[in-house]
C-alpha cells in the first residue's frame, strides 16, 4: 500500500464572482494513503467540493501540486485531464447522473466502453446487488438503487481513486447507510482508495482518515486507526 | 414589475444565442420577403418615372404615304391628342467591320408650331446635341458597346437597297458628336425593319432639317390618358389607349379619304402614261430580238450541213484506209510464213551439219589415237626385236658358241684320254700279271677312265643343251621376227580401214554443207521478196491515212469556221438582247416603283402604335411580373419554416422556465404579468429581427435584383418603393407566430399548480424503442449507435422539427436550383425539340401556294437548305374570363409532311406525337390554361376582325408563345378563303449554318422577301430575359442556406442545452472533447441527413409548384429538376449542417463539468 497515495501540497482555486474573488481552496495541504477511506468533513462552502473537484480532474488549481500515485495532475492538459479521469478516477455524484435514456446496464457500459481494462457491466452490476434491475431505465429505479448504478459505474472502470460527492445526500437515512455499507465494503475488501465528501461528521468514525476543512483550510487531517461499520453508526 | 423587467432583460442576455437565432430567423424571412417583393414595384417606379418625366408618346402614328401639315392639324385638333410632335425616321445601311448594319435615322425632338412640349426628350449622356447640319448623336448603348469616340463618324451606304441615301438624306456621313438614350428604346432590342438583315443594330439622331421629305413619316402624340398622372402600368391607361387607337383610326379614314383624292390621283395618271411608253419600247425590242434570233438559227442550219458532206467524205476515206489495212496484213502474213519456212529448213541443214561435222571429227580423232597407239606398239615391237636379236647374236650365240668350242675341246681332250686311258688299260691287261704296283695303276686308270667318261658325259649334255638352247633363241627370233611382221601388217590393215572411214565422214559434211548453203539461200530469197510485198501494203495503208487526216482537218478547219461564226452572230444577239432587257428592266423597275409608290399611295394607311410596340417596353412590366412571381412564392415557405423554428424554440423556453414560472405563480403574480415576460422576450426578438432584415431586406436586394436587369434596360438609377403590405405581412406573421407561441405555451403551464411547477419536471423517462424488439439488428449494433438510436427516438419532437427544417431548407435550395434548370431548358426545348427552324423569311406579299411556286422552287433548288415551308403566321385574340383576352398566333403550315418536321406536336409528358385533323385546331399547353379550354371544347377567336369557333381536337407540348395549329384544308372550311401564307420557315443544312448571315442577305435581296430572322436573334432575346431571373435564384439559394445555417444551429442549440448535463458527465465519465463532440453530433448528423433525405422529394414537389407559379401567359416553364441541382440541394444542406456542427464544437467544449455535480432545477 503506497504511502501519500493523494498528496495536496498548497493549492489554491479562486473564483472571480464579478468584483469579488473567492478563494475555494486556500493553502490545501494534505495527503491519503493507499485503499484508505478517507472522508473529507465540512460545512457547506468549506471548500470540500472544491478540492474533490480538483482531485477529479474536472477543475484546475491556481497554484500548488497534486499528486496521485505518483502523477502530478496539476500541470496535465485537457486532453491528459480527460485521460487522467478515463483511466483513473471513478466519479459518484450526489444526484447519480444516470444517462436517462440508457438501461442500468447500459450507463455502466457507457463508462466500460471507452476504458481499456474493465470490469464486465453486469459484473459491475451483480457486485453491487443489482443483478435483477439491469435492464431498467433509471426511471423505473428508486433513488439508492441509481446511486448504486452510479457507483457500479465508478468502479467497473477499475480506478485508482473513488471520488464520492454526496453520495447519500439525496437519499433517506436507511438508503444512505446501504450505500455507504457498499462503499466501506469495496474499500475494505478490494482496497479501493475512496474519497468521500460529506457535511454529516457522524459518518466520520467509519473512514480511516478524516479531513476537516473549513473556510477553504484544512483544519485537521487525522488517521482513525480503527474504523467503525457503518451499521453500528447513528445520527 | 420591476424585477420583472429585470428578469426580462437577464432572461436575454443570458440566452443570448436562442434570442438572436429567433431574430435571426425572423430576420432572413422578412428580408428576403420584403426585398424581393420591393424589387418588382421599385423597377415598375423607376420606368413610370423616366416615362412620364420625359413626356414619352402615348400613340405613335406612321403613314404609309407620311403626314402633311394639314394631316398634322387634324391630330392636333383631335379630342384625345394633348400635344403632337411630327417627325421624320429612316433606315439606312451602315458597313462596320465588313458587315452591314441596319441603322434607324431619327430625327431630333424638336419644338415645332404644332407642339408645346417635346415629346420622348432625349438624355445626353455625353458630348451634347447637333448643330450643324453634318452632326448626329448616337444611342449611347451602341456608343459603349462599340467604343464609339465623339469625333467619329457615322458614314451611310449609297443606297439601303430600297432607295439611294441621297435622296432621303442631305448627308451620307455624320459627325458623332454625342450620345443619347431615349425612352423609346429601354432595352437593347431595336426592333426590326424591311431592309437589310431585318434587325436593326442601333439608332442615330440627326436635326430634322436633314430629311429631304417633304411628308412627316411619323408623328408623336401625348393623348389623355396619360395626362393625370396616371400609371401606364394600370389596366385604366390600357384601355383608354385602345380606345383612343379606334378614335385615331376613325381620323385615320378621313385624312387617306383626302389623300386618294388628290395627290393619289395626279400620281395614277402619271403612272398611265409611263406604262405606255414603256409597252411601247418593249415591242420594240423584242421584234428587233426576234429578227436577230431568226438570222442565227439560218446561220446554224446552213453550218449543220456543211458539216455532214464533209463527215460522208472522211467515212469513205476511213473504208479505203480499211481495206489498205487488210492488204498489209495479209502480206505480211505470207511475209513471216516465208520466213518461218526459210528459216525451218535453215536450221535443219545447219544441223545436219554440225552433226556431220561432229561424225567427222569423232572419226578423225579415232582414228588419230589409234593410229598412234598401233604405230607405238609396233615401234615397240620392232626395237625388242632388235635387242633380242642384236643380244642373241652378239653376245649369246657366240658365248655359246665359244661355250661349245671349249666343251668340244674338252670332249676330245676327254676321249682322247679315255683312250689313252684304255689304251693303258689295254696294255697294262696285257700284262695280266702285273704286280701290286702295276695293279694299282691300272685300278687308278680304271677309275680315272670312268671319271672321264661320266665327264664326257656331262660336257656332252651342255653342250647339246647349249645347243639346243642356241636353236631355242635362234627359233624365237624368228619366231618374234614373224610376228612383228604379221602386227605391221595388221597395222598397215587398220589403217586403211580407219582411213575409209574417215573418207565416209567426210563426204557426209560436205553434203551437210552443202545443204545448209541450199537454206540459206532459200532464207534469203524469202526474206526479200517477204520485204518488198510488205513495203507496197504498207505504203499503201499510209496513202489512205495521210488522205484521211488531211480530210479530217479540213472538216475540223470548217467546222471551226462556221461555229465561230455562229458564235459571233450569237453574241451579238445576247448583247442585243441584254442590253434591250437593261433598258427594259430599268425601265421595267422605274415603273414598278413607281406603280409600288401608287400601290402604297392606293393602300395608303396609318399604322397606329401605342408605347407596347416600343421594342422592350412590355418586357419591363412582364421581367416585373415574374419577379414579383417568386417573391410571392418563396417567401412564404420561407415564413413557415421560420414560424415552426421559432415556434420550437420559444415553446423549449418557457418548458425550461417552468420552475421560474411556478415561483412567481407562488409569490402572487398574476398570469398576465408572467406570461407577458414570454411574450416581451418573443415580441422583442422578433420585432428587432423584422427591422433588421426589412431594413438590410429592401436596402439590399431591390438593388441586387434591378442590377442585373439594368444590364437588359437602360434605365435611368432605381428608385425604391417600400411594399408596405408586404412588409406587414411579413413581419406580422414571424412576430405573430413567435409571440403566440410564447404565450399560449406559458399559458398552458399556468394552468398547472404552481407547486407541481416548482417541482422539477421529471426528465423525460427512457424507453424501449420499436428498433430494439428487432433483436437481431438491435444486438449488431454497437453501444454507440444504439445510444444514439435510443436518442433520436427519444425526443421525437425535436426530431420531427429538425428533419422538418432541414427538410424545408433543403426544397428551398432544390427549388431555386429547379427554377434554374427549368429556365435554362426553355430554349432548348423549344428551338431544338419543338419548333425546329434556322431561317424565317417574310415574303413581301402573302399568297397562296400557286403564288409562291416561284419564291419555293429557290428555296427547294437550293441545297444550303434542309427544309422550307410556306407557313401563314397571323395574330389572332382569344376572349375569355372576365374581359380577358390574349393575343397569340395562328400557324397554318403547307406541305404536312414537311410540317410535322419542323413543328413538332406531341404530347409533354409522352412525346406521343399530336395529329393534326381536318376537323379542329391544336393549341398549346400553356394557352389551354390561360382561356381554361380542353380538348373537345369550342374555342372562339378572332381574325382579322372576325370571328371564328373551332373545336380543339388536342394539346400540344410548346414553352414560348402560344399558337393555334391548324391545316390549310381546315383553315378554308373555317374562313371561307384559301389560306395565304405570309413566311417561309427554313432548316439549314450543317455546313450552311456559318453562312446564314450571308444566306440571309443573300434571299433579302430578292423582291419576294421582305424580312428574315435568324433563330439565332430570337434564341438570344429569350435567354438574356431568362437568365436575369438565374440571380434572383442565387439569392434564393443563398437565403435558403442562410436559413438552414440558422435552423440548425437552433436546434442543435436546443438540443445541447437539453442535455448539458448529460453531457457534463460523460465528459466526467473521461469522453475526450472529439468523443463528447460524437456524442451529440452522431445525432444531428443523422437528423441532417434523414432531414436533407426528405427534403429531395419536397424539393421536387416544391419546384413544380415555383414553376407553375411564376410562369407566364405567354411562357410555360417546363418542369425540369437535373438530377445535379438535388445532389446539389443534398450536398449544401450536409455542408450547412457540418457547418453548424463545428460551431457548435466549442460550445461544447466549454460546458462545464461542474455542471454536473449541481443540483436539478
Amino acid at each position: 500500500m503506497q504511502k501519500n497515495f493523494v498528496q495536496f501540497e498548497n493549492v489554491y482555486k479562486r473564483y472571480k464572482m464579478g468584483e469579488v474573488t473567492i478563494t475555494a481552496a486556500d493553502g490545501v495541504s494534505f495527503s491519503i494513503d493507499e485503499g484508505e477511506f478517507a472522508v473529507v468533513v465540512g460545512l457547506s462552502g468549506a471548500g470540500k467540493t472544491t478540492v474533490l473537484n480538483i482531485l477529479g480532474g474536472i477543475d484546475n488549481c491556481d497554484e500548488g501540486r497534486i499528486v496521485v500515485g505518483g502523477k502530478d495532475i496539476s500541470r496535465l492538459t485537457g486532453k491528459e485531464l480527460a485521460s487522467y479521469r478515463r483511466y483513473d478516477i471513478g466519479f459518484v455524484f450526489q444526484f447519480y447522473n444516470l444517462i436517462p435514456n440508457l438501461t442500468a446496464k447500459e450507463n455502466v457500459e457507457l463508462a466500460t466502453q471507452i476504458c481499456r481494462d474493465s470490469i464486465d457491466a453486469e459484473t459491475a452490476l451483480e457486485s453491487v446487488g443489482l443483478s435483477e434491475r439491469m435492464n431498467n431505465f433509471p426511471s423505473q429505479l428508486s433513488g439508492g438503487e441509481q446511486q448504486r448504478v452510479s457507483i457500479a459505474r465508478a468502479l467497473a472502470k477499475k480506478p485508482k481513486l473513488l471520488l464520492c460527492d454526496e453520495p447519500t445526500g439525496a437519499l433517506d437515512y436507511n438508503t444512505g447507510k446501504t450505500i455507504l455499507k457498499l462503499l466501506q465494503n469495496k474499500c475494505r475488501d478490494d482496497g479501493m482508495t475512496v474519497v468521500l465528501i460529506t457535511h454529516n461528521s457522524a459518518i466520520t468514525p467509519m473512514a480511516n482518515r478524516v479531513i476537516n476543512m473549513r473556510s477553504g483550510k484544512v483544519i485537521s487531517n487525522a488517521v482513525n486507526p480503527s474504523p467503525v461499520p457503518i451499521e453500528e453508526i447513528e445520527w | 414589475m420591476k424585477a420583472l423587467q429585470k428578469n426580462i432583460i437577464k432572461e436575454i442576455t443570458k440566452t443570448k444565442s436562442r434570442f438572436i437565432s429567433i431574430l435571426a430567423i425572423i430576420a432572413i424571412s422578412t428580408g428576403f420577403f420584403s426585398g424581393v417583393k420591393a424589387s418588382s414595384p421599385s423597377m415598375l417606379r423607376t420606368g413610370e418615372n423616366y416615362f412620364e418625366s420625359k413626356n414619352l408618346m402615348d400613340i405613335r402614328l406612321v403613314s404609309t404615304v407620311g403626314f402633311d401639315d394639314d394631316d398634322i392639324r387634324a391630330i392636333k385638333n383631335h379630342k384625345d391628342t394633348v400635344d403632337v410632335m411630327p417627325g421624320y425616321f429612316s433606315d439606312q445601311i451602315v458597313n462596320i467591320n465588313d458587315a452591314d448594319q441596319v441603322v434607324r435615322v431619327y430625327s431630333l425632338p424638336e419644338k415645332t408650331a404644332t407642339n408645346s412640349k417635346l415629346i420622348n426628350e432625349t438624355i445626353v449622356n455625353e458630348g451634347r446635341l447637333p448643330m450643324a447640319e453634318d452632326e448626329c448623336v448616337l444611342e449611347s448603348y451602341y456608343y459603349n458597346v462599340g467604343g464609339y469616340k465623339i469625333g467619329d463618324s457615322v458614314i451611310f451606304n449609297e443606297s439601303n437597297g430600297n432607295s439611294k441615301t441621297k435622296d432621303v438624306l442631305r448627308h451620307t456621313e455624320y459627325k458623332i458628336v454625342g450620345s443619347v438614350s431615349t425612352p423609346l428604346y429601354i432595352t437593347y432590342q431595336r426592333g426590326n425593319t424591311n431592309i437589310g438583315s431585318g434587325s436593326i443594330a442601333f439608332f442615330v439622331m440627326i436635326e430634322p432639317s436633314e430629311f429631304k421629305s417633304e411628308r412627316y413619316t411619323n408623328v408623336y402624340v401625348t393623348t389623355t390618358a396619360g395626362k393625370d398622372g396616371l400609371s401606364p402600368l394600370t389596366d385604366e391607361y390600357k384601355d383608354m389607349i385602345a380606345d383612343q387607337k379606334e378614335d385615331y383610326s376613325k381620323l385615320s379614314e378621313e385624312r387617306i379619304k383626302i389623300f386618294n383624292n388628290t395627290t393619289y390621283k395626279d400620281a395614277k395618271n402619271k403612272l398611265s402614261d409611263a406604262e405606255k411608253e414603256y409597252n411601247d419600247k418593249k415591242e420594240e425590242a423584242e421584234d428587233q430580238i426576234t429578227e436577230n434570233e431568226k438570222k442565227l438559227h439560218d446561220g446554224e442550219s446552213e453550218l449543220q450541213s456543211k458539216l455532214t458532206d464533209g463527215e460522208n467524205k472522211l467515212s469513205d476515206g476511213q473504208k479505203e484506209l480499211e481495206n489498205g489495212k487488210k492488204e498489209l496484213e495479209s502480206a505480211q502474213k505470207e511475209y513471216t510464213d516465208g520466213i518461218q519456212s526459210a528459216k525451218q529448213k535453215l536450221t535443219d541443214a545447219e544441223k545436219q551439219y554440225s552433226s556431220g561435222k561432229e561424225e567427222y571429227t569423232n572419226a578423225k580423232h579415232t582414228y588419230d589415237s589409234e593410229m598412234e597407239k598401233a604405230q607405238g606398239q609396233l615401234d615397240t615391237a620392232q626395237s625388242e626385236y632388235d635387242t633380242q636379236y642384236s643380244l642373241f647374236y652378239g653376245t649369246i650365240k657366240p658365248q655359246a658358241e665359244t661355250k661349245l668350242t671349249l666343251l668340244k675341246a674338252a670332249i676330245d681332250s676327254c676321249n682322247e684320254a679315255i683312250e689313252k686311258t684304255e689304251n693303258s688299260v689295254s696294255e697294262l691287261g696285257k700284262n695280266v700279271t702285273l704286280e701290286g704296283e702295276a695293279k694299282k695303276s691300272l685300278d687308278e686308270f680304271k677309275n680315272k677312265l670312268s671319271e672321264y667318261k661320266s665327264k664326257l658325259a656331262d660336257y656332252q649334255k651342255q653342250y647339246d643343251d647349249g645347243m639346243s638352247q642356241l636353236s631355242d633363241g635362234e627359233k624365237q627370233l624368228t619366231e618374234a621376227k614373224e610376228k612383228l611382221s604379221s602386227a605391221k601388217l595388221e597395222f598397215q590393215q587398220k589403217k586403211t580401214e580407219a582411213s575409209d572411214k574417215l573418207n565416209d565422214a567426210q563426204i557426209k559434211l560436205d553434203n551437210a554443207q552443202s545443204q545448209l548453203e541450199i537454206g540459206k539461200l532459200e532464207y534469203n530469197t524469202a526474206m526479200t521478196t517477204g520485204a518488198f510485198e510488205l513495203q507496197a501494203a504498207q505504203s499503201k495503208v499510209s496513202q489512205s491515212e495521210q488522205e484521211l487526216l488531211s480530210g479530217r482537218q479540213e472538216l475540223e478547219t470548217q467546222k471551226a469556221s462556221g461555229l465561230n461564226l455562229l458564235k459571233g452572230s450569237r453574241e451579238k444577239l445576247i448583247t442585243g438582247k441584254n442590253d434591250a432587257r437593261i433598258q427594259l428592266r430599268d425601265a421595267e423597275k422605274k415603273l414598278k416603283d413607281a406603280r409600288n409608290s401608287i400601290d402604297q399611295m392606293k393602300n395608303a394607311s396609318w399604322l397606329i402604335y401605342d408605347r407596347d410596340d416600343n421594342p422592350g417596353y412590355s418586357g419591363l412590366e412582364e421581367d416585373a411580373l415574374r419577379v414579383d412571381n417568386i417573391a410571392a412564392v418563396f417567401p412564404v415557405f420561407f415564413l413557415l419554416v421560420a414560424a415552426l423554428v421559432s415556434l420550437t424554440t420559444m415553446s423549449r423556453m418557457v418548458e425550461e422556465r417552468r420552475t421560474e414560472i411556478g415561483t412567481l405563480k407562488a409569490l402572487g403574480y398574476s398570469d398576465t404579468a408572467i406570461a407577458s415576460k414570454y411574450f416581451i422576450y418573443a415580441f422583442s426578438a422578433s420585432l428587432l429581427g423584422s427591422i433588421i432584415g426589412a431594413v438590410a431586406g429592401i436596402a439590399t436586394m431591390p438593388f441586387i435584383i434591378l442590377d442585373t436587369y439594368s444590364i437588359m434596360y437602360t434605365l435611368p438609377p432605381t428608385i425604391l418603393v417600400i411594399p408596405w403590405d408586404a412588409l406587414a405581412f411579413s413581419a406580422g406573421t414571424g412576430i405573430l407566430c413567435t409571440c403566440m407561441v410564447a404565450v399560449i405555451t406559458c399559458l398552458g403551464e399556468l394552468k398547472i399548480k404552481p407547486a407541481t411547477l416548482m417541482r422539477p419536471k421529471a426528465p423525460k423517462p427512457g424507453k424501449r424503442i420499436l428498433l430494439e424488439y428487432i433483436t437481431p439488428l438491435w444486438k449488431r449494433m454497437n453501444f454507440t449507435s444504439k445510444v444514439t438510436a435510443r436518442n433520436l427516438f427519444r425526443y421525437k419532437a425535436r426530431f420531427l422539427m429538425t428533419v422538418i427544417g432541414v427538410a424545408g431548407c433543403t426544397a428551398l435550395i432544390i427549388g431555386g436550383l429547379g427554377l434554374k434548370d427549368s429556365i435554362g431548358v426553355i430554349a432548348d426545348r423549344q428551338f431544338r425539340q419543338i419548333t425546329i427552324y434556322d431561317e424565317i423569311f417574310a415574303l413581301s406579299e402573302p399568297g397562296t401556294k400557286d403564288d409562291n411556286s416561284y419564291i419555293m422552287s429557290k428555296f427547294h433548288s437550293d441545297k444550303r437548305f434542309k427544309e422550307a415551308i410556306l407557313v401563314d403566321q397571323e395574330w389572332v385574340n382569344i376572349k375569355y374570363g372576365n374581359g380577358k383576352q390574349i393575343d397569340l398566333r395562328i400557324v397554318v403550315g403547307e406541305d404536312p409532311q414537311v410540317f410535322k418536321k419542323m413543328f413538332i406536336l406531341r404530347d409533354r409528358l409522352s412525346h406521343d406525337p399530336v395529329e393534326l385533323d381536318n376537323n379542329g385546331i391544336v393549341i398549346n399547353e400553356r394557352l389551354s390554361q390561360v382561356i381554361g379550354k380542353n380538348v373537345g371544347d369550342k374555342v372562339e377567336f378572332t381574325l382579322n376582325d372576325k370571328k371564328y369557333t373551332s373545336v380543339i381536337t388536342d394539346l400540344t407540348e410548346n414553352y414560348a408563345g402560344n399558337y393555334i395549329y391548324l391545316t390549310p384544308q381546315f383553315y378554308k372550311k373555317l374562313t371561307g378563303n384559301e389560306v395565304r401564307y405570309n413566311v417561309i420557315y427554313t432548316q439549314l443544312t450543317e455546313e450552311a449554318l456559318a453562312d446564314e448571315h450571308e444566306i440571309s442577305n443573300e434571299y433579302m435581296k430578292m423582291d419576294e422577301i421582305i424580312t428574315v430572322s435568324l433563330l439565332k436573334d430570337q434564341l438570344d432575346a429569350i435567354t438574356s430575359t431568362l437568365d436575369s431571373l438565374n440571380v434572383i435564384v442565387l439569392v434564393l439559394v443563398f437565403c435558403a442556406g442562410l436559413l438552414a445555417v440558422v435552423v440548425l444551429y437552433n436546434l442543435t442549440n436546443i438540443n445541447i442545452a437539453e442535455r448539458v448535463r448529460e453531457i457534463a458527465t460523460i465528459k466526467v465519465l473521461g469522453f475526450y472533447n472529439l468523443e463528447t463532440a460524437n456524442y451529440i453530433y452522431r445525432e444531428n448528423i443523422i437528423l441532417a441527413l434523414v432531414g436533407a433525405l426528405a427534403g429531395l422529394p419536397l424539393g421536387k414537389v416544391f419546384a413544380s409548384f415555383v414553376v407553375l407559379e411564376i410562369q407566364m401567359d405567354m411562357v410555360m416553364f417546363p418542369q425540369n429538376v437535373e438530377p445535379v441541382s438535388y445532389i446539389i440541394g443534398f450536398l449544401l444542406t450536409i455542408v450547412f449542417a457540418m457547418f453548424v456542427n463545428f460551431a457548435m464544437y466549442f460550445k461544447l467544449r466549454k460546458i462545464s463539468m461542474v455542471e454536473s455535480l449541481k443540483s436539478i432545477e
